[in-house]
């Protein structure tokens, strides 16, 4: 048996490197995000205090790309989970030319995000595109994918599903082949429906690779960056900008690293209440389920 | 054997050690740039073997480009001994202490060679900062095949669409850069010096002037009145010529680059587009965004006195005269623009030529990525119809104000 001293010793490596890689950067932010360092201070830190933070409360573009990211985040995962299940699912019946199947539907996730973001620029090119030269056969006047406000968040959130909904998959794929088969024949020789197969077990044994393809997909859409900057640059009319694509204007091309700091600091305090919002909301269904159970 | 073997390849890698290593300069250049410079950098090699000039080759995209320079600057330990740099970087570098002035190297009278308009954009705060290789204007092209002579007003250019549209010659009337990028700033720059607006004026914003008004509503005017697609919001130049090269347009706004890929073997419109500055309402000017490449060097570099002389190399006459030949670049010094051989190749040098005189500066500010970030941001908001030009512009006003008081002033 370990002591809870033999115990801390040998957490120490893995936390030191953690804080490391995570705690540091974020701390040299916190500090950077008190100073003015721009093209214009010669990239010298300047003490600012408060001022960037207040420039971040009052920044309307700040609030409108957050909202935009969760827009992005929330419509591209929760379509991800539902379409990375039934593939998860299909794959996991015994089809003839299976393993083929599953090579062919990871193919888009193998692709770079740069490489299919052009790829959708041109498939969504209005007239030229293969989309809107089909509709025109068909007389449909061509649809402005790329270039109304309106319609071009959807259109991000295509090509993002597209790619990641493999990733999604093949976790749940993992997770499925985990589970005994017997467990379903034991609810057949019962009488379960399919249905209730699916509700009953699988959806609760998956639990745990659903909240990690959750966790996955929902940090990596959050920071969306480089599709959104080789689809649409964050355009038309600013509907497609993310938090990450701002910080990286601010950085990149304003040379304003301070205020680039406050701004993906902004987007960690975002993420983190919105993280803490998910989890109480889990533990409340939760609990409720079983007190259901419970009466039941 | 071995022993003799062992032996030899000693005795040469010492010849090697001894024989002076040649000074290595780097340049970082995006791909097409370095493509076309490669015979000239094979040639500065042989002519100096105490220098090992070697191009990397960037990205395509200008501002991936910029990024990758930035990045490598701000590690502190830039691998390049020179840029090449767009027009609009300059402040922005210099500022940040990041390029050597030249004016000590190249002397004061460095310019004198240039033809009117290459000069613009290379001196900043009372230094030079870069010398251009490259020069570019917004040019608005035109179909010799469908009209006599091009529009010289925004009225002539619609009516000239309009009518050719209703024949049934063109689906689309204008094409040009609309997405929310640099592009859409460059264009709608043209547009408003010809309502006679300007962007800065005495080094203050002045974009929600009439003029300036007027000229993005006209933008958003040839969107509804079915002269230019909607598809414009979400333009950039390669869209814009994919739709002028398949026939489609009468008219579009674009590089000089443009002018060679229309004019290949196996293109629809060889030989039948002419080139024009930028229409303008009567009595303003028609002017063409300047938007030359130029070479800087690096203030961190070890090698400033080899930089400097591949820097003269590639921005001599000879070297612009083989970029122009084998590329079709446009050249920056006079005396290339007025060489006979050149012109006889190249017939629209001329035209080029007064294009560049009509050449108008991008704000010169360290801030102008800021500047124009707002200004394309805005003014693709009217183009695609979610705002109307006049609050829009109201918009754009007060926020370029308020980084100007931010900023404590803008140049």
């Amino acid at each position: 048996m370990l002591r809870w001293r033999q115990q801390l010793w040998l957490l120490l490596p893995a936390m030191g490197l953690l804080s490391l890689v995570f705690l540091v950067p974020i701390a040299h932010y916190l500090w950077l995000s008190t100073q003015s360092q721009t093209v214009l201070t010669e990239l010298r830190p300047v003490p600012a205090g408060a001022a960037q933070w207040i420039r971040l409360w009052n920044d309307s573009r700040f609030w409108q790309d957050a909202w935009q990211t969760l827009r992005f985040a929330g419509l591209s995962v929760t379509t991800e989970m539902v379409l990375g299940l039934a593939i998860a699912l299909l794959l996991n019946e015994p089809l003839r030319g299976r393993s083929s199947l599953r090579m062919i539907s990871l193919l888009p996730w193998a692709l770079p995000t740069t490489v299919m973001a052009l790829g959708w620029r041109w498939i969504f090119n209005d007239p030229y595109g293969p989309i809107n030269q089909a509709l025109s056969w068909i007389g449909v006047t061509p649809i402005p994918f790329l270039a109304n406000p309106a319609i071009t968040w959807i259109t991000t959130v295509w090509a993002d599903t597209w790619k990641t909904t493999p990733f999604v998959a093949l976790l749940l794929l993992a997770g499925l082949q985990n589970i005994p088969r017997d467990l379903y024949e034991a609810a057949q020789l019962e009488g379960a429906s399919a249905w209730q197969s699916l509700r009953r077990i699988t959806i609760p044994l998956l639990t745990p690779y659903l909240l990690i393809a959750l966790v996955f997909r929902l940090a990596q859409a959050l920071g969306v960056f480089d599709l959104v900057q080789v689809l649409t640059g964050g355009g038309p009319a600013g509907s497609t900008e993310s938090l990450a694509l701002y910080a990286y204007l601010n950085a990149m091309r304003f040379l304003d690293f301070g205020y680039s700091a406050t701004v993906m600091l902004g987007a960690f305090a975002g993420l983190l209440l919105f993280c803490g919002a998910l989890a109480v909301l889990w533990w409340w269904i939760g609990g409720r389920q079983d007190l259901a159970g419970g009466q039941r | 054997m071995t022993l003799g073997f062992l032996l030899g390849s000693l005795l040469l890698s010492v010849a090697v050690w001894a024989k002076p290593a040649p000074e290595p300069v780097s340049i970082l250049m995006p791909a097409p740039f370095a493509d076309a410079t490669a015979d000239l950098v094979e040639t500065f090699n042989r002519e100096h073997p105490g220098i090992a000039l070697s191009v990397t080759r960037g990205p395509l995209e200008t501002e991936a480009v910029s990024d990758l320079a930035i990045s490598s600057l701000l590690l502190g330990n830039s691998p390049y001994d020179a840029l090449l740099m767009d027009v609009t970087w300059t402040p922005k570098y210099a500022k940040a202490g990041w390029l050597e002035p030249l004016e000590g190297w190249l002397g004061a009278d460095a310019l004198d060679d240039l033809a009117p308009g290459a000069e613009l954009g290379n001196a900043f705060d009372g230094h030079l900062w870069r010398f251009p290789m490259v020069a570019d204007m917004g040019l608005l092209f035109w179909r010799t095949d469908l009209m006599e002579a091009p529009p010289r007003t925004p009225a002539e250019l619609e009516a000239i669409s309009q009518s050719l549209q209703q024949d049934g010659k063109v689906r689309w009337g204008y094409v040009w850069q609309g997405r929310q990028y640099e592009g859409l700033s460059c264009t709608y720059l043209e547009v408003l010096r010809g309502f006679g607006g300007r962007w800065l004026r005495d080094g203050s914003p002045d974009l929600n002037s009439k003029a300036a008004i007027a000229a993005s509503q006209w933008l958003r005017h040839l969107v509804d009145a079915g002269i230019t697609p909607p598809a414009v919001a979400n333009m950039a130049e390669s869209e814009a010529l994919q739709t002028f090269e398949t026939g489609d347009a009468a008219f579009m706004r674009n590089w000089p680059y443009a002018w060679a890929e229309l004019n290949r073997n196996g293109s629809l419109l060889a030989g039948k587009v002419g080139i024009t500055t930028m229409v303008s309402e009567p009595h303003e000017p028609h002017v063409a965004t300047q938007g030359s490449w130029g070479l800087a060097v690096l203030s961190s570099s070890k090698h400033k006195q080899a930089a400097i002389e591949a820097l003269q190399f590639l921005t001599s006459t000879a070297a612009q005269k083989q970029l122009n030949l084998n590329s079709g670049y446009t050249p920056t010094r006079l005396s290339v623009f007025e060489d006979p051989e050149l012109v006889r190749a190249n017939p629209i040098l001329p035209e080029l030529q007064a294009a560049l005189a009509a050449a108008v500066l991008r704000p010169l500010t360290p801030i102008y990525a800021q500047l124009s970030d707002l200004l394309y941001r805005e003014v693709n908001t009217v183009i695609t119809g979610e705002v109307a030009a006049a609050p829009a512009m109201e918009t754009l006003q007060r926020n370029s104000i308020q980084l100007e008081r931010s900023t404590g002033g803008i140049s």
